[in-house]
């Protein structure tokens, strides 16, 4: 008998501002939708092991899509003529924009670095649409990332984005999955990983405003010991600032917890999902 | 012997240059890059992904493309088994928020590299000292 995974990909059109978006999204499990958000430069691969995962989606609608441009989720009509910059505004607007066209009631969205990061945006503008926050490797502020050799014909992007990011996992997550994880930031289209750090780097900052985050739905921060772009010290401090927030600091674990080491991951995601379905 | 003295370099060179992957991976590295273990400082010649030479006569007449410059302390660290947190990787070491390396001069060859040359590097993890 054949071994296939419990995961469906499927495309969903999505408007947003006067483009008819395709977007291809992965899912699979029935109950509390769970949307999963991929890192800078990347797609729904990222998060195949909690997909997969009976104790995650006996209880949970796991749904992981591809932003525009990412993954197999082509980019808008004359994305040639422009320089490709993610925004706070659009990408939370699209990720609820999606969260509509599949009529999600009041969906988790859980994701890691630029999906870390957003989880504070959508906090501030969309918490009564919302069940949950889990904010994997996030932080008010994240600098340093925004850089032009990232996207640069004398340098061949796929080799550099993913070597650039390799040393931001853990020694101690398996070899294997680090090198799965350079696979998939070797393929993201150019510029894609840099025009997703100008969200990351620039676009994103919340050191002024954090405090004022109404606290309404609950915020799970999750950050590994080896992420060096967001360090446990500044998740801390990112957490104390934000109300209804708790602050988990995962050991032996890097900036990719879902997909660097699903097993370590797990040990820390499962009790926080636990208290989400508690709550209901 | 000494971590970074002139016999660990060249047990280090040694390393990269029987290294399978390193000739896979590393083809088009060729570049001359100056390597700084605190006081301590090598021009490593690189030629197609080998180490034909390393150089400690360090002096006004030296010329390299790109430097890396870190405390011994730094690099120390860099190189045990399991590096601790923030240490594991050069654009760790070298991010600003953290600032324990300082990388260097015409980068462009490093970047078109960075796949063998911190190939290259972690290798002095399994240095025998």
């Amino acid at each position: 008998m054949a071994n296939i995974e419990p995961i469906t990909g499927r495309y969903v059109r999505v408007p947003y501002e006067g483009e008819d978006y395709r977007v291809f999204y992965e899912e699979a499990g029935q109950g509390i939708p769970l949307v999963c958000l991929h890192t800078a430069g990347t797609d729904t691969r990222e998060w195949r092991h909690q997909l997969c995962d009976t104790d995650i989606n006996s209880d949970f609608r796991v749904i992981a899509l591809d932003l525009p441009r990412h993954g197999k989720s082509i980019p808008p009509q004359g994305w040639w003529k422009e320089e490709y910059k993610l925004t706070a505004k659009f990408y939370s607007e699209f990720l609820m924009a999606f969260c509509k066209e599949l009529e999600l009631d009041n969906p988790v969205i859980m994701g890691s670095s630029m999906g870390g990061n957003i989880c504070l945006h959508l906090a501030r503008n969309f918490s009564s649409d919302l069940r949950a926050l889990i904010a994997i490797e996030a932080c008010d502020y994240s600098p340093g990332w925004w850089l032009d050799w990232l996207w640069n014909p004398h340098v061949h992007g796929g080799e550099a984005c993913a070597t650039s990011v390799y040393g931001l996992m853990a020694p101690q997550s398996p070899e294997e999955y680090r090198r799965e994880t350079w696979w998939y930031y070797s393929q993201s289209g150019p510029g894609i990983f840099k025009g997703d750090l100008y969200f990351y780097s620039v676009d994103h900052d919340f050191r002024e405003t954090a405090e004022q985050l109404s606290g309404d739905i609950p915020i799970y921060f999750m950050t590994g010991v080896y992420d060096f772009a967001c360090t446990p010290e500044m998740t801390e401090k990112t957490a104390k600032k934000v109300k209804n927030s708790e602050c988990i600091i995962m050991e032996e674990i890097g900036h990719f917890p879902m997909c660097e080491n699903p097993v370590t991951f797990k040990k820390y995601l499962m009790p926080v999902l636990a208290k989400i379905r508690q709550t209901g | 012997m000494a971590a970074f003295d002139t016999g660990w370099m060249e047990r280090w060179q040694a390393l990269v240059n029987q290294d399978s992957v390193t000739k896979i991976i590393g083809r088009h590295l060729t570049t001359d890059v100056l390597l700084a273990f605190g006081d301590t400082a090598y021009v490593v010649s690189f030629v197609g992904g080998t180490i034909p030479k390393v150089s400690s006569n360090i002096g006004p007449e030296s010329t390299y493309a790109f430097a890396l410059r870190g405390p011994a302390e730094t690099w120390a660290k860099f190189i045990q088994p399991v590096p601790p947190p923030m240490y594991n990787d050069i654009w760790a070491m070298a991010h600003p928020l953290h600032g324990r390396l300082q990388i260097e001069g015409d980068v462009k060859v490093m970047w078109q590299n960075l796949r063998a040359f911190t190939w290259t590097l972690d290798l002095m993890r399994n240095v025998q000292e």
